[in-house]
């Protein structure tokens, strides 16, 4: 097998899948992090007492979760043209990725919240701090340092996702693994190193998750 | 300092607190016991609108409680409240505990705040345990830390609900000895608790509560060996029995 498998073209192409595994990286790194940040609107949305904002955030959670990405991604990509709406192809995908991932992100930083004794926010109310001090001193830091797991378990399937942009045209990963294939006919050895450098994104997400595990959960506290 | 005036409160069809008067001068500390689910909790959590009245008059410092209008934040930041259940945040230690609403809410400098908490927590009893972890403390202690957590904003009113409940029997005398000290300095509180001794030590009034309503308003040591009514009566005799 290893005399089939083609090593001098991989290195031919390895210009190319360094400048998409940058590609994957940044449109990752930027689509989670605008992920994290709606999924946390999003979140506060669904458990505020507003009956309106509540039902608002549910109907974007439900519709995200219960339709594929393509599907949205596809939407994105031709629907909103023909409402006028011209965007970069990066835009679109990373619009795409947050708003998908964001639905997820919501639910599990929900599972955090819920998580926490209700006492401790009736405790804050009763010392005087507003929603947002308590959000952001007494909730979120518990919340999102409990849900640190699944949290990055999104991560890495948000990384995975953006494989789906290589079907709008956006080079990244994926696409490289198309190209070597289109081009030379190797699909083996375009599709494994496409998988390589997946791995690498993988274990880079771990070891912050670790890491971050470590500062954020206070082991000292539970 | 409170005041009460024909207060009412719903929780559906159960009427929880039934055409409710009472007057609590400053510098007073008043009791309020009765059996499970006869308001009691509720009374105290009304004065901070924890829980909203919807009837009546409640004045608390000169301020109407009753008012949906009202912004509570500043009368909530003079009232202190120590809950059954502590309810500490966990991921803070116990100086952060203390010092989260003077840093927050009265905008205080860090290092004036940490002065402030570092002093309230001593005077807990508690300078040894600054830098621990709620999970790190004792029952006890960590209503002491709830209790300075409440002092940390120089209240003008202390409520307690059920401040010993969920205590064991050894670490009820460590807390209560606290709540004492802060009586005899003057504080006005307003305690629920069955901790008669307590009771009889420092309380000006006790308030015994039934369905709803205040059956009885009267001095400790009255109360305790002359109830004036049946409920009263049976009351006591069933906590004093075991």
């Amino acid at each position: 097998m290893l005399e089939a498998f083609n090593f001098r073209v991989i290195l031919e192409y390895m210009p190319l899948y360094g400048k998409c595994f940058l590609a994957t990286l940044w449109l990752s790194a930027l689509s989670l992090f605008g992920a994290i940040l709606v999924g946390i609107i999003a979140c506060a949305m669904r458990l505020s007492q507003s009956r309106f904002l509540s039902r608002a955030a549910g109907v974007y959670i439900e519709s995200i979760r219960s339709t594929p990405l393509l599907a949205q991604l596809y939407f994105f990509y031709f629907g909103l043209p023909t409402l006028g709406i011209m965007l970069p192809e990066w835009v679109t995908g990373v619009l795409a990725l947050t708003l998908n991932s964001g639905a997820y992100y919501a639910e599990i930083i929900r599972s955090g919240i819920q998580a926490i004794h209700f006492g401790q926010i009736e405790a804050g109310i009763a010392s005087g701090l507003s929603y947002f001090q308590r959000m952001r001193h007494i909730i979120l830091p518990q919340a999102l340092g409990m849900t640190i797991r699944p949290m990055l378990g999104q991560a890495i399937v948000l990384v995975k996702d953006s494989s789906l942009l290589s079907l709008i045209s956006i080079m990244e990963l994926t696409r490289a693994g198309q190209l070597l294939t289109s081009e030379r006919f190797m699909p083996t050895e375009g599709f494994l190193t496409t998988a390589a450098f997946y791995l690498i994104i993988y274990y880079m997400l771990k070891a912050f998750s670790n890491w971050s595990e470590k500062r954020l959960i206070f082991q000292e506290a539970y | 300092m409170i005041s009460f005036k024909n207060v009412n409160k719903w929780y559906g069809d159960l009427h929880v607190l039934n055409d409710i008067d009472l007057e609590i001068a400053p510098g007073e500390v008043v009791v309020v016991c009765g059996p499970s689910g006869s308001g009691k909790s509720t009374l105290i959590r009304c004065i901070n609108r924890l829980e909203p009245i919807q009837k009546g008059e409640l004045v608390v410092d000169n301020m109407a409680v009753h008012d949906k209008k009202i912004n509570m934040t500043k009368i909530r930041a003079d009232i202190g409240f120590v809950f059954q259940s502590f309810n500490l945040y966990p991921h803070m230690t116990a100086l952060q505990n203390t010092t989260i609403a003077p840093l927050k809410v009265r905008k205080m400098k860090n290092e004036e705040a940490e002065k402030l908490g570092r002093e309230v927590l001593t005077r807990v009893g508690l300078e040894d345990r600054i830098d621990h972890y709620p999970a790190q403390l004792s029952g006890g202690q960590q209503q002491r830390v709830a209790i300075a957590r409440g002092l940390c904003m120089r209240p003008k009113i202390m409520l307690f609900d059920e401040p010993t409940s969920a205590l064991d029997p050894e670490m009820i005398g460590e807390v209560l000895d606290v709540m004492k000290t802060l009586a005899r300095e003057g504080m006005t509180m307003m305690v629920v608790t069955h901790e008669m001794g307590f009771a009889r030590e420092v309380a000006n009034r006790v308030v015994f509560m039934d369905e709803g309503k205040i059956v009885e308003v009267a001095p400790p040591n009255d109360f305790f060996t002359n109830p004036q009514t049946e409920r009263g009566k049976y009351f006591l005799s069933s906590i004093l029995s075991h």
